[in-house]
């Protein structure tokens, strides 16, 4: 017994260390990319020409300056619209897709197969097709320079709806409804109040990753998004890249990527804390 | 075991349906303005001749089949160009998907063990997905400098005695698809993980005690226990993954220099469709384009929907 | 429940947020009034001279011509975001409110044809812009139209020539004095054999495969489309594909782009390349790396043959409501000898003005340092009595791109230099439908 129990122990020893040279050579691979950006942010142009190093230039502040005054490009500004679009984006489509997946998954209605292979399906087409299809209605409505026009579209996701369905298919069990319908609460009401809350990882999981993916997104942008007081940051990276050469500022370009990273750890901080165990499980066994 | 849950809540909730509609109405009506409307016009689209000379729209002007006769139409050398570049794409995320998702399923399990108990967990979660924060045409430009016959993967490469003479690597099939993948995994599997564990995380925590205390072994646990119930989240990244991968297009555009080299063995689908997006606004040819990647989508997510839930009951 | 108090903050945090900024932007609206001079461009380098030299600043922080305020869409050029948004401005131009309207845009020399051909530019002459007296007949050429209607006006010329090392030069032609290099690089015969000499010394002649590209292709003779939409490869591209191959064969150049790091690093103090092709906006803002470290080791001449490189057009939109304000500026940048002075003294350019070039030229006391004090500007005024802007069409700038990148293939040994031909021939039927590619 004592020797078996000596072997697992040795075992789970092996095993340990297996993982962990794992996760931090992964880590360090990750945090390599991370640290040559850093790197790259704190050098200036002419040093960056030289070539590549994993010493600092000691420039960073000399960046950050230039890069916070940048004379047309107004670094603060674009991040506060990116923020906006970001921001409102990621809840409404994680809201909005938590609804329709709730509706699909609890409801039994005439149109619900069919409505849950026409999401699916559409899933499938290019963003690329209705992106360019897409613009050319906006444009010829007018509707360039509008944050909305990039906001609203973000409550139909098809990506986002088919997660927040598989997710309550592998951990809601349909008595929760029930017995929340037995207590005389409304339909609206065991959503918000019952539902949300166990769906919480799900939603902390799509608002990072749709915040980031708004956060990041530039082809539509930079077409519908022209005058200076509306650019996101992608939109304002892309004219410093295009900058002509006697302004061209490579140092400044990376340093406006390490600002553009920021706000989006930031957000993941505070949402990655609700993606940890026992905040959910709570819920689903009452 | 489902198809009981299913009849249950059939027989209770007849009455509410309307609720039902009621509740996934913004989507489908966000939904048809903003992105049915666009994407019926683009299938519309495919059968007319419809492009932009300068600034002159030439077109609409109905051609029925023609665009996707000129796109399944053999070239000259015998290939169909649309299926090549099809092929790359696919070899192109299966290179990166298949790391990714081993990977990635590794660390969900180890973080969620409570055996392991892995300690600095937030950092490390952290750490894996901030890739995914760099914008993919940013990190492309960091690979550039990395890997550039002047960078320091070359002059690494040299003074170990490797290789003798700086090596391009975007000019070889092998090393520029594997440079694809590799930036692809790195960006993805943080991202991956994170919603791997989050399923793993809402399997009741019960049925793996119980499994422990009969004394089952990791991996049987994990086969038995942890993948079925995964399963439907599994499912969701694998397919989001692969829809993802279909449209692959910033990392090697960016990496080839928008032309897909060496001989277009990186150009991807919708590298293929930008290029008649771009100046000439070509929205016959995109228009059938999208739609002959669109069933090549449809009919791969049938099949590895039907191969992973065959067993399903 | 922690959590779900948190997340509603941060919802409710990013409403306000936005609600206060929604806000904000339509008092911005109400505020605006009066004349508005909307210019669009890809990036701010004429935005810089304009509102140095020409516009008036008011106490508002903004800027003015006459009483109209100045504002500017600058779209990157990153993906044709640039032309695609011009394109759709100006395709609603005729209706577009009072403010919205694009008065005046910039162009390059790559796509000026797609908008000087179409009815969306309008005839300079017709609002006030005829004195073409002192501009080089290259840049008049550029902006007109089939008919010879003139539709815009470049505010710099561009004739280009050779930049060489001095130190390299002195070790393999034994002389650094620009008379003396030209004279022995005058001719493609020349210039190859001193190609061989500088290998034998371990130099290499030229920085990239397509260093010399500009030469040939903005010396053919005939048009990358012809007339009846048929792609054709003029002899003087099918003379540089040879001479890239020799090159390349050679080892006479590295391989690779133009712009690529290996390249730049070429400009270094440690740089073993004896030429670079450019005109004068080239050396004086893309080569930091030889100005911040071996200045003063540079000389210009005329080269093998004479060419130009680029331009910056400015064309006036039809429908534009500030019809004066658009001919002032054209007409400030063209002939207020004022301004191009001072372009040419503080900014290091080539004007579009004959008169202050040769003013410039002629002054025994002006020298670019980087060039060892060389008077670069009278070199420029020969060389641009030679620039012709024939064979230019919309499609130039896929065209001039896709066969570098495409042939570099064949030059790396990954393609035959068929396939990289059909390869380029792909690339220019998926982007141009309507040209034919077929041989």
């Amino acid at each position: 017994m004592n020797s078996k129990n000596k072997a697992a122990a040795v075992k789970l020893l092996i095993l340990r260390i297996f993982v962990y040279a794992v996760i931090i050579f992964l880590c360090a691979l990750c945090l390599f990319f991370f640290i040559m950006l850093f790197v790259n942010s704190s050098r200036t142009n002419s040093q960056l020409q030289r070539g590549f190093t994993l010493i600092p230039g000691g420039h960073f502040f000399y960046n950050l300056n230039n890069a916070v005054h940048d004379s047309s490009i107004n670094i603060p500004r674009g991040m506060l619209n990116s923020l906006i679009v970001a921001g409102l984006s990621s809840a409404l489509t994680t809201y909005f897709s938590a609804l329709t997946a709730y509706g699909i998954y609890v409801y039994n209605f005439k149109l619900k197969k069919l409505a849950y292979t026409f999401i699916i399906a559409v899933m499938m087409i290019p963003s690329q097709v209705s992106a360019a299809g897409f613009v050319k209605i906006a444009l010829e409505l007018d509707l360039d320079n509008k944050l909305w026009v990039l906001i609203i579209p973000s409550i139909a996701a098809p990506a986002v709806f088919f997660y927040m369905h598989q997710y309550l298919k592998a951990t809601m069990p349909l008595e929760i409804v029930e017995a929340a319908r037995i207590d005389g609460s409304g339909e609206f009401a065991t959503f918000n109040r019952i539902v949300l809350p166990i769906m919480k990882p799900a939603i902390a999981v799509q608002m990072i990753f749709s915040f980031v993916a708004s956060w990041n997104n530039y082809f539509l942008p930079a077409i519908l998004l022209t005058k200076p007081g509306k650019k996101t940051v992608p939109v304002m990276i892309a004219q410093l890249r295009s900058a002509d050469y006697s302004k061209f500022d490579m140092g400044k370009v990376y340093m406006f990527i390490l600002l553009a990273i920021l706000p989006v750890i930031v957000v993941y901080f505070i949402l990655s804390k609700s993606i940890i165990k026992g905040v959910t499980s709570g819920s689903v066994k009452g | 075991m489902k198809s009981t849950t299913t009849k249950e809540a059939k027989a209770k909730s007849i009455s509410y349906a309307k609720w039902g509609y009621i509740f996934i109405l913004p989507f489908f009506l966000v939904y048809a303005v903003f992105t049915f409307y666009p994407q019926i016009l683009t299938i519309y689209y495919s059968f007319f001749k419809y492009f932009r000379d300068g600034l002159t729209w030439i077109g609409p002007e109905f051609i029925g089949f023609d665009n996707y006769k000129a796109l399944l139409t053999p070239t000259a050398e015998g290939t169909i160009d649309i299926l090549k570049y099809f092929g790359n794409t696919v070899i192109m995320w299966v290179m990166g998907a298949v790391p990714q998702f081993v990977i990635a399923l590794a660390l969900a399990v180890f973080f969620t063990s409570t055996r392991l108990n892995i300690k600095g967990q937030s950092i490390m979660k952290t750490v894996i997905y901030m890739p995914n924060l760099i914008m993919a045409s940013a990190f492309s430009m960091l690979f550039f400098t990395l890997f550039s016959t002047v960078g320091p993967i070359n002059s690494l490469f040299v003074s170990m005695g490797i290789i003798d003479k700086a090596f391009d690597f975007f000019f070889c099939t092998i090393s520029m698809r594997t440079l694809v993948a590799l930036l692809n995994f790195l960006m993805w599997f943080g991202n991956t993980t994170i919603l791997l564990m989050a399923g793993i995380q809402s399997i009741d925590e019960s049925l793996f005690e119980s499994a422990r205390l009969d004394g089952a072994s990791g991996l049987r646990v994990f086969f038995n226990i942890t993948m079925p119930l995964l399963k439907p989240i599994f499912i969701y990244t694998f397919i989001t993954s692969m829809i993802g991968g279909l449209q692959m297009f910033d990392v090697p555009n960016i990496l080839s220099n928008r032309t897909g080299q060496p001989n277009r063995t990186s150009e991807t689908m919708v590298m293929y469709l930008n290029n008649y997006l771009g100046v000439s606004k070509n929205f016959g040819m995109a228009g059938a384009i999208s739609v002959v990647l669109f069933i090549l989508t449809a009919v791969l997510s049938v099949i590895v929907f039907k191969t992973i839930d065959r067993d399903k009951d | 429940m922690k959590m779900k108090k948190l997340m509603s903050g941060l919802l409710v945090a990013t409403m306000i947020l936005s609600m206060v900024f929604v806000g904000c932007g339509k008092e911005e609206k109400v505020e605006q009034g009066g004349k508005t001079f909307h210019i669009m461009a890809w990036n701010e380098e004429f935005k810089g001279f304009f509102e140095k030299y020409y516009a008036e600043k008011h106490d508002d922080g903004e800027y003015y011509v006459g009483d109209a305020k100045v504002v500017w869409t600058i779209v990157p050029n990153e993906g044709s975001a640039y032309q695609d948004a011009l394109d759709a401005a100006l395709l609603k131009n005729k209706d577009a409110s009072a403010e919205d309207k694009v008065d005046m845009f910039l162009a390059e020399a790559d796509y000026i044809a797609k908008y000087t051909q179409s009815d969306l530019t309008m005839d300079v002459k017709s609002i006030g812009v005829t004195d073409f007296a002192n501009a080089y007949q290259y840049t008049i050429d550029a902006a007109s139209d089939t008919n010879g209607v003139v539709k815009g006006v470049s505010f710099q010329c561009c004739p280009a020539g050779v930049v060489y090392r001095r130190s390299i030069a002195l070790d393999v032609l034994g002389t650094d004095d620009p008379d003396e290099v030209q004279e022995k690089l005058n001719s493609w015969d020349k210039f190859n054999a001193v190609a061989a000499e500088a290998k034998a010394k371990g130099y290499y002649m030229i920085g990239s495969d397509s260093e010399a590209y500009r030469v040939f292709s903005n010396n053919t003779t005939s048009p990358w489309v012809d007339k009846d939409g048929n792609l054709q490869i003029d002899a003087s591209i099918q003379a540089w594909m040879d001479q890239a191959e020799l090159y390349a064969q050679n080892e006479y150049t590295l391989v690779g782009d133009i712009w690529g790091e290996a390249k730049s690093q070429q400009m270094l103090d440690t740089g073993k390349t004896m030429c670079f092709f450019g005109p004068a906006w080239y050396y004086n803002f893309c080569m930091p790396n030889a100005m911040d470290t071996c200045s003063g080791d540079w000389g210009l001449i005329e080269g093998p043959q004479a060419y130009f490189w680029g331009g910056t057009w400015m064309l006036a939109a039809t429908y534009t409501d500030n019809e004066a304000e658009v001919a002032g500026v054209m007409n400030a940048f063209l002939n207020n000898e004022e301004i191009c002075e001072n372009l040419v003294s503080k900014d290091l350019q080539f004007v579009n003005n004959k008169k202050v070039n040769e003013k410039f030229a002629s002054d025994p006391n002006y020298g670019n340092a980087f060039l060892g004090g060389q008077n670069d500007t009278a070199l420029f005024v020969e060389l641009a009595k030679n620039i012709k802007f024939e064979n230019h069409t919309q499609y130039d700038q896929a065209c001039n791109e896709g066969i570098q990148q495409y042939f570099r293939e064949y030059l790396m040994g990954t393609v035959t230099k068929e396939q990289a031909l059909e390869n380029f021939r792909k690339y220019i039927k998926e982007k141009f439908p309507n040209v034919n590619v077929d041989k």
